[in-house]
């Protein structure tokens, strides 16, 4: 390679990759991530299985209750954000900007207003991560979710700054679908989290 | 992505972000005068949060050290750390909207040492970078090694009292397995498999350098335990005796996330780099085995690892939140935490070995001048025991008290992975049969492997044999089996890849008559140390206690000996490399004579690997067959056409 020092002169970046595959690189890594995160979750819900299930904790451990029905509506706050997400993405794969930005502010209004409700939820449910196992559960999964959703919105304001900012069009629009996918991953987790610990 | 121009004015906003580095002032510009003082503001954003929050709820004593550590200090100053040196940079100006900066390649490659100390996107660098941290804890932890060896010379405490003997194992595994092995895998991998594949670098090359980054945090984490004393219930780490260690058993929790947040970045680059940027002609059944072997650990890292991420966090909240995963007076479930943490930590038995026989497969066919044989059996074994691994954790807990009827199931899963093993030991070993053997010093490594992991391979199947490992559980014979796999295994074949590619790696030949004195006197020493602790192992001794019967009094002093000279054998590497790295002569490109892509380009290589991506025409191990080849590169397209091509 005496040519190298040469070659260095005149090339002024790395050669092109080769594309071998037909999947983007960036959705590739995020479902990957979110591989990673379902097993995160997995070992949460390993930790209640054996909490719930093998050492027979009482759920909800009396006298506690949970509240059913509040969660049952931020279940349906976060359910319709998912669809905001999907019209904001909708709209710039059709050059739609104003879409595309009203979109992402409602899927953030949506999620702000989902993590709020779980705050106020913590402050008057009346038991504490302390109270036995189910506590510790309790507070273990919802907050760990609580975490992802928080995650997710930051995720998603940077996109909400970049949309506002001029960026995004319908060829370049990875910057709103990533996020997105990671908000809908962080919604199916929601479901399966209010279906196990507060219905079952 | 999205590259804005016409319609974006923005210009510098002065802090923490926007083009151009150069312009901005030295105390901003991302480096490590950033990083010193970022992590100080960081860790008062933390100790901030903390006591707000403390405020908030109305605790006593509103300041209170042990949240502050965990959060300022464990959490907080590294973040710090790691966006003062730069690591983040680009995507804090990709999220506040900045005008994407046209890629200049100022973060790529090296030029003087002082690029090693910074955040770089070369693959290569940080591969160096890797290798060259991880053999800094390496050694760091084997000097912990040779203290409980000195400890262990005489059945009486003679040193040190048993909470830092404890503290001293404790670290020394952690240090071997998360600081040592899986990064130093990791590392070697990210030097060549960019190359191997015909990739002009990583996926993701700035995450790639995050993910080195923060294994220096995890190892100091660990070392700063000896200041906090509490990393003292080994590395497993089980609860109730670890949530009754002192406090700094946190040090543990937070290192393990930092290292396997790491391990999982570079785990998933791998995958994707593997999936979508393999040279044109580069079939999964044309990639080196090194390639597949590094694909299947990706799998099981992006899989598991999340599992010890857990486990460690239940320990943690238990430990400074007083939570109650594990604690039965409260509903808490003990055991569970064994069954989370194996449900890690024996696929990442494979996580360290995997790769290790990638690097097996490379050397033994190059140094045999065979093609490797069933080549597609093995990349299949290894997907095999990828799956089969997630199937045998509770093997380690057949005396732990849990539901007997687990036991069988598991002993046969656990024997069953012995098959797939065994495909991959008879293959090497039908790659040597009348190939013309080169006994280099990668290849005595690499030989080396495979008859010390044999031995620890059939110590394995008779721990997986229920009867058997009741009767040897928590002995030397645990030991003596580990270190057979780890250090027989997993270490020789790192060493069989540093020497392999040193090459490549640095552009300057080893001195060969050194190494060959290193892998004997290793081999030696590594086998006097080990071997002894089967027969104390079966008669009794237990592992992890200080002190012993003096009944194996005369066997210790032996081993502790022996140690020490296997801990010298190490010196001889450290001064080989340092010496041959400054003034060794010259590597030519392809000093092996070997048909993977790395060989075909300089030594080292030109900073963007290729000036074009190579053309894969054939089988990556057709050594000795007429006119093979297994990739072409640029200009040698119309030689390669005139010559016959074989491929499947
Ligand atoms: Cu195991």
């Amino acid at each position: 390679m005496a040519t190298h020092a040469e070659a260095a002169e005149h090339h002024h970046g790395p050669p092109v990759a080769n594309q071998s595959s037909r999947v983007d690189s960036r959705v590739l890594g995020m479902f990957l991530f979110i591989a990673s995160e379902v097993m995160l979750f997995g070992a949460f819900f390993t930790a209640y299985f054996f909490v719930r299930v093998v050492a027979g904790s009482p759920w909800p451990e009396p006298p506690f209750h949970l509240p059913v029905f509040v969660a049952g509506v931020n279940t349906a706050i976060l359910v319709t954000s998912s669809f905001t997400i999907h019209w904001a993405l909708q709209s710039i794969k059709r050059d739609n900007r104003a879409g595309l930005q009203a979109g992402l502010v409602l899927t953030l209004a949506l999620g702000i207003v989902f993590l709020l409700t779980q705050v106020r939820e913590y402050s008057r449910v009346g038991f504490n991560p302390g109270d036995g196992a189910f506590g510790t559960i309790f507070y273990g999964l919802t907050g760990l979710h609580g975490a992802h959703v928080f995650v997710g919105l930051t995720l998603l304001t940077f996109a909400s700054i970049r949309a506002f900012r001029g960026h995004f069009s319908a060829a370049h629009h990875h910057g709103v679908e990533i996020p997105g996918i990671y908000w809908h991953f962080v919604d199916v987790m929601w479901i399966v989290v209010y279906v196990t610990i507060y219905i079952l | 992505m999205s590259h804005v121009t016409g319609t974006s004015v923005h210009v510098e906003t002065g802090h923490g972000h926007g083009p151009p580095p150069r312009a901005r002032h030295w105390a901003l510009r991302a480096g490590w005068v950033r990083a010193a003082w970022m992590t100080g503001f960081f860790f008062l954003l933390g100790l901030g949060i903390v006591v707000f929050f403390r405020w908030l709820g109305g605790y006593d004593p509103t300041l209170d050290w042990e949240p502050v550590i965990v959060v300022a200090g464990l959490t907080m100053a590294p973040l710090g750390f790691l966006a003062g040196l730069g690591g983040f940079d680009y995507w804090v100006s990709y999220a506040l909207g900045s005008p994407t900066r046209p890629e200049d390649h100022s973060g790529h490659g090296a030029y003087t040492w002082r690029d090693y100390f910074r955040v770089n996107t070369d693959h290569k660098v940080i591969g160096i970078q890797y290798v060259s941290s991880t053999v800094f804890f390496f050694l760091a932890g084997g000097l912990m090694a040779m203290l409980v060896r000195a400890e262990l010379a005489r059945p009486e405490t003679e040193f040190f009292d048993t909470q830092t003997y404890n503290e001293l194992f404790s670290v020394h595994a952690s240090l071997m397995i998360f600081l040592f092995i899986i990064p130093a895998f990791a590392g070697l991998a990210n030097y060549v498999l960019p190359l191997m594949i015909g990739a002009p670098d990583m996926a993701f090359p700035r995450l790639n350098a995050l993910s080195f980054w923060l294994l220096p945090i995890a190892g100091i984490m660990l070392l700063a335990s000896f200041f906090f004393p509490g990393v003292g219930a080994g590395w497993t780490n089980y609860p109730p005796l670890s949530t009754e260690q002192p406090f700094g058993n946190v040090f543990f929790s937070m290192a393990v996330q930092w290292a396997g947040a790491s391990s999982i970045m570079t785990a998933l680059n791998f995958l994707v780099t593997i999936i979508t940027m393999r040279a044109p002609g580069m079939t999964f059944w044309r990639m080196p085995l090194l390639v597949w072997a590094n694909f299947t650990t990706s799998l099981l890292v992006v899989i598991a690892t999340p599992f010890i991420a857990g486990s460690q966090f239940f320990v943690m909240f238990d430990k400074v939140m007083h939570t109650n995963f594990f604690d039965p007076g409260e509903n808490g479930y003990a055991l569970g935490y064994q069954h989370i943490f194996w449900f890690y930590s024996h696929p990442a038995v494979y996580i360290m070995m995997l790769p290790g026989f990638g690097i097996a497969s490379e050397v033994i066919s190059t140094f045999s001048r065979k093609p490797i044989f069933g080549y597609r059996l093995m990349a299949l074994s290894l997907m095999a025991i990828l799956v089969l691994g997630f199937s045998v954790w509770a093997h380690h807990m057949f005396v732990s008290g849990m539901a007997t009827y687990l036991r069988v199931p598991m002993m046969v899963t656990t024997l069953l992975i012995a098959i797939p093993t065994g495909i991959k030991v008879f293959s090497w070993l039908a790659t040597l049969w009348e190939g013309r053997l080169h006994f280099s010093a990668p290849m005595l490594w690499a030989l080396g492997f495979v008859s010390m992991f044999v031995i620890g391979g059939l110590s394995g199947v008779m721990l997986g044999a229920v009867p058997i490992d009741i009767h040897v559980s928590d002995t030397y014979f645990i030991v003596a089996h580990i270190h057979y796999v780890l250090l027989g295994g997993s270490l020789f074949t790192i060493f069989a890849g540093i020497y392999y590619w040193f090459p490549k790696m640095t552009g300057r030949m080893y001195n060969e008559r050194l190494a060959k004195i290193h892998f004997w006197l290793t081999l030696v020493s590594f086998n006097a140390t080990f071997f002894p602790m089967h027969l104390i192992g079966v008669q009794g001794m237990p592992r992890r206690v200080a002190t012993y019967e003096p009944q194996f009094g005369d066997w210790n002093l032996f081993i502790s000996l022996s140690s020490f000279v296997l801990g010298a054998s190490f010196m001889i590497f450290v001064y080989n490399v340092i010496v041959s790295w400054k003034s060794g002569p010259p590597a030519p490109a392809n000093p092996w004579r070997g048909m993977t892509i790395e060989w075909l380009v300089s030594s080292p290589p030109p900073v963007f690997n290729f000036d074009e991506v190579p053309q894969v025409v054939g089988n990556p191990y057709e050594y000795g067959v007429k006119g093979a080849r297994h990739a072409i590169l640029n200009g040698d397209r119309a030689a390669a056409e005139l010559e016959p091509v074989r491929s499947t």
